[in-house]
């Protein structure tokens, strides 16, 4: 079914041309501790092509694009450029052997100016040492004019829209010599005729023979503009093929692991959705709306019901949960629990009525360098613990929770920050188990956990779901969106796109709306 | 892993971080006992009881300052405002009496020392209203702070010296004699008094607990509900404060007030916290360590003062050196491992 799977070198030592590719990698492996994330990977890339790398969450395609960039050191396998082997063992040696990565998170300095952004560490100096101003500004139009780029390069990056940002990441790296560029989700965050002027200057890229490597979450996109695609799945090439060949159903299949003849429905993750609640709404989401985030969102929960966001990457499901939460404001809309309106950003009034956020960002949800059960009781102490404040009532208190979270060690003297991360995100969890949550909103609440941390702490939320308590589940992951939302809500581009309810759903069927 | 880190949680926490700046304290006695004839002798205790008790009530409030992951700049000049003010109306009429005999009635010693201490409060609020509602910097605005109080002397006083109250020269020179040659300064049971209230509130109060949270992860405590705006423009408030109290002790040890008293407050007090090891980026400290940190800065003052054959010129510079070698080893000790 699967026959690409295999890792022999044979398979992809040369291209059919006989020439030597431009880049290969031949059996790059990749482990983090017990975790596997590249076995045994072979890819190739020829000049002037663009090449896109589709796969879920975890296929690899990041573990893959970073040891080409030189983020990821410790790989085993060997990489060829022009036919000669090569060793990445640093991001300069990657940009010294011409590859330039765009990061999903832009790397420029918004202060400077785009001209100033475009030669940062290589400025044109003059007499004495000085930078020659003029000639950076008359340089830096030309070069971003030969890419159809037309901005005014005295001007401050930040003044720029995010796709203006983006090309002037990509002519820093074709100036610097790169022949090849690497995008990671270039699109996610962009619209419309933002991803058209893009598309546009990659193409312009392939016709000067650059080679670009497209990694994206959008098949739609990576079929009509890539001419390669590679499929990755658990951390190996399912497929390698020819854009002319494939459709976007089949693309989803190959990621999901079903072979293209198996197209019958019924995949063993596809569900029936339960029949909605007929109960009241505790909390309601009216044409929500957050400036270039998310637009128009309608949304109700109910006490004991769990609404599943989906979407990808700066889809902006991840703010929503944000500002349900009250912990940044809307521009416009209302968020009303029961019959209480919430003021925006006012995030003690939001917990006061019983709406608590799991963030996705540890770092923004724990004190690390303070104890385990002053972390758990910090947003109860009003509530739970006398004005005159002792540790060992309040030790009491938490330390059952961390039992019953499964926190190991259950030891709340320990500093947060000595805990593992899936450890941690006990410890927040705990940390809401203590008050009576009415709405418990989580953004991602697995990143980065171990399938075992992943089932402990999503049973904890079946607990207070069957308890009453109303979730709204926010993520990327359709697994976990499917495995435990009633109703899942599809976000695309800071809109909502379809919602799932009362019918049967498939991973693709999510995917498709994206 | 899981074992050992359980077995440390029972422990009771030790680390090397708490331990160092007690262990430069021992450091500077030992070397000062044998480096000085006078230094054992009780005299020498007395001295670092009422130099270090200005220090150590200013260092308090500031301790909330940087337990919050903020900076209060303008601790000496608001310490001297306070003075300057106190001064100012201890001459008015109202207290100076019309032939200006100072025989004040007890109501009007109580207006000279409630209304500066008031006026000291309000700008330490405004300090923290102004560094939350604008999202700049504490160390921006209570910079410019600092200078509106400096200048608010300057224009109040004219650069003349004024009287204080006589309750503050008894605080600030006098105490309770407990032997012939031991006498337990004021001052330092004001400080005393003053460094218990603010250890009681950060370990056991609500206020004190969102010091620590604000100071140690903004955000965190914010998602958690703590309202972080109002925990800083406090802890600004509380500074502001002490700040306040210590300009009148010191003016008070000094039987009167002028524009060049508490100059080098602000860096001796940030001095003393660190000194403790109190974190400047928040979080991280306490009461204890503000103390220990007092005393090491006032033994090494006074020490340095007591070995006779050091050049007067060479003090300031010996004392810098000191100091320094003192943080970078407490620093350095304090460090966590990878």
């Amino acid at each position: 079914m699967v026959a690409e799977q295999s890792h022999s070198p044979a398979s992809s030592s040369i291209s059919d041309s006989g020439a030597a590719a431009l880049l290969e990698c031949r059996d790059v492996r990749l482990r983090f501790g017990g975790t596997v994330a590249l076995d045994g990977v072979n890819f190739q890339l020829e000049p002037g092509e663009i090449h896109g790398i589709v796969g879920s969450n975890g296929a690899g395609k990041s573990s893959l694009m970073k040891i080409l960039a030189g983020a990821h050191t410790h790989y085993t396998g060997q990489l060829l450029l022009d036919g000669s082997p090569i060793r990445i063992s640093s991001p300069q040696d990657s940009l010294r052997l011409g590859i330039s990565m765009v990061y999903q998170e832009l790397s420029g300095v918004n202060a400077l100016s785009v001209a100033e952004n475009l030669f940062l560490g290589r400025q044109p100096v003059g007499w004495g040492g000085r930078i020659a101003w003029g000639e950076m500004y008359r340089l830096a139009t030309r070069y971003l004019r030969e890419l159809d780029i037309d901005v005014d390069v005295r001007r401050p990056l930040g003044q720029f829209p995010l796709v203006v940002r983006q090309s002037v990441e990509i002519a820093r790296g074709i100036h610097r010599g790169a022949r090849i560029v690497i995008l990671d989700e270039p699109t996610s965050s962009l619209s419309p005729p933002e991803c058209a002027r893009l598309f546009q200057l990659i193409r312009r890229l392939k016709e000067s023979g650059v080679a670009i490597v497209f990694i994206s979450h959008f098949i739609e996109d990576v079929l009509s503009l890539c001419d390669q695609v590679t499929i990755l799945r658990d951390g190996r090439r399912v497929e390698t093929a020819s854009t002319s060949q494939l459709d976007k159903h089949e693309v989803i299949h190959t990621m999901l692991g079903h072979a293209l003849s198996d197209t019958e429905v019924g995949y063993e993750t596809g569900l029936q959705l339960p029949q909605r609640t007929s109960d009241p709404p505790v909390l309601r989401l009216e044409n929500a709306s957050r400036r270039r985030v998310f637009q128009e969102v309608h949304l109700e929960v109910a006490p004991g019901e769990c609404l599943g966001i989906y979407g990808y990457a700066g889809a902006g499901h991840q703010e929503l949960a944000h500002a349900i939460a009250n912990a940044v404001p809307l521009h416009s809309g209302k968020v009303w629990i029961e019959d209480k309106m919430l003021r925006g950003g006012n995030v003690s009034a939001a917990i006061r009525a019983g709406v608590v956020l799991v963030a996705a960002d540890r770092a923004e949800s724990l004190v690390h360098d303070t104890e385990i059960y002053k972390n758990v009781t910090l947003a109860h102490l009003r509530r739970c613990m006398p004005r005159w404040l002792r540790a060992a009532p309040e030790i009491r208190l938490s330390e059952p929770l961390l039992r019953q979270v499964g926190c190991g060690p259950a030891a709340p003297r320990l500093l947060a920050g000595q805990l593992s991360g899936g450890n941690q995100q006990k410890v927040v969890l705990a940390k809401w188990l203590l008050g009576p949550v009415k709405v418990l909103v989580l953004e991602e609440p697995t990143r980065g956990m171990d399938v075992r941390a992943k089932e402990e702490v999503m049973a904890l939320v079946g607990d207070l779901k069957k308890k009453g308590t109303a979730i709204i589940l926010a993520s990327t992951e359709p697994e976990l969106v499917m495995a435990h939302a009633d109703r899942i809500l599809v976000m695309s581009r800071g809109k909502m796109a379809h919602e799932f309810q009362d019918t049967f759903v498939t991973k693709a069927d999510l995917m498709k709306h994206c | 892993m899981t074992s050992n880190s359980e077995i440390r949680s029972r422990l009771p926490v030790w680390q090397s971080r708490d331990i160092a700046p007690l262990a430069s304290l021992g450091l500077l006695v030992l070397f000062f006992s044998f480096a000085t004839s006078s230094f054992t002798k009780p005299a020498t205790l007395m001295q670092i009881l009422s130099q270090g008790s200005v220090l150590a009530v200013v260092a308090a409030g500031l301790t909330f300052v940087l337990l919050c992951a903020e900076i209060d700049l303008a601790v000496g000049m608001l310490a001297l405002w306070t003075a300057c003010f106190c001064g100012w109306l201890f001459e008015c009429p109202f207290a100076a009496g019309p032939g200006g005999e100072n025989v004040a009635p007890i109501w009007a010693i109580a207006v000279t020392l409630a209304v500066p201490l008031a006026s000291v409060c309000a700008l330490g609020m405004l300090s923290g209203l102004l560094t939350v509602w604008s999202a700049l910097p504490s160390f921006i605005i209570t910079l410019a702070m600092m200078n509106i109080a400096d200048g608010m002397s300057r224009y109040l006083t004219k650069s003349v010296k004024f009287e204080v109250p006589k309750l503050l020269e008894t605080i600030g020179n006098h105490g309770i004699e407990l032997t012939d040659r031991l006498m337990l300064p004021y001052s330092a049971i004001v400080a005393a008094v003053i460094m218990l209230l603010g250890h009681l509130v950060l370990a056991h109060t609500r206020f004190g607990r969102y010091v620590y949270m604000t100071g140690g992860n903004r955000q965190a405590a914010r998602l958690a509900g703590v309202r972080c705006h109002a925990v800083v423009v406090g802890c600004l408030t509380i500074s502001a404060a002490t700040a306040g109290v210590g300009g009148l002790m010191n003016a008070g040890r000094l039987n009167s007030v002028s524009l060049d008293q508490n100059a080098d407050l602000l860096l001796s007090a940030v001095a003393c916290v660190v000194l403790g090891g109190t974190s400047l980026f928040g979080g991280v400290g306490g009461m204890g360590k503000t103390l220990i940190g007092v005393l090491t800065f006032s033994v090494l003052k006074v020490g340095l003062n007591q070995i006779d054959w050091i050049d007067d010129y060479a003090r300031p510079l010996l004392m810098g050196a000191v100091l320094m070698v003192a943080l970078v080893f407490n620093g350095l000790l304090g460090k966590e491992k990878p």
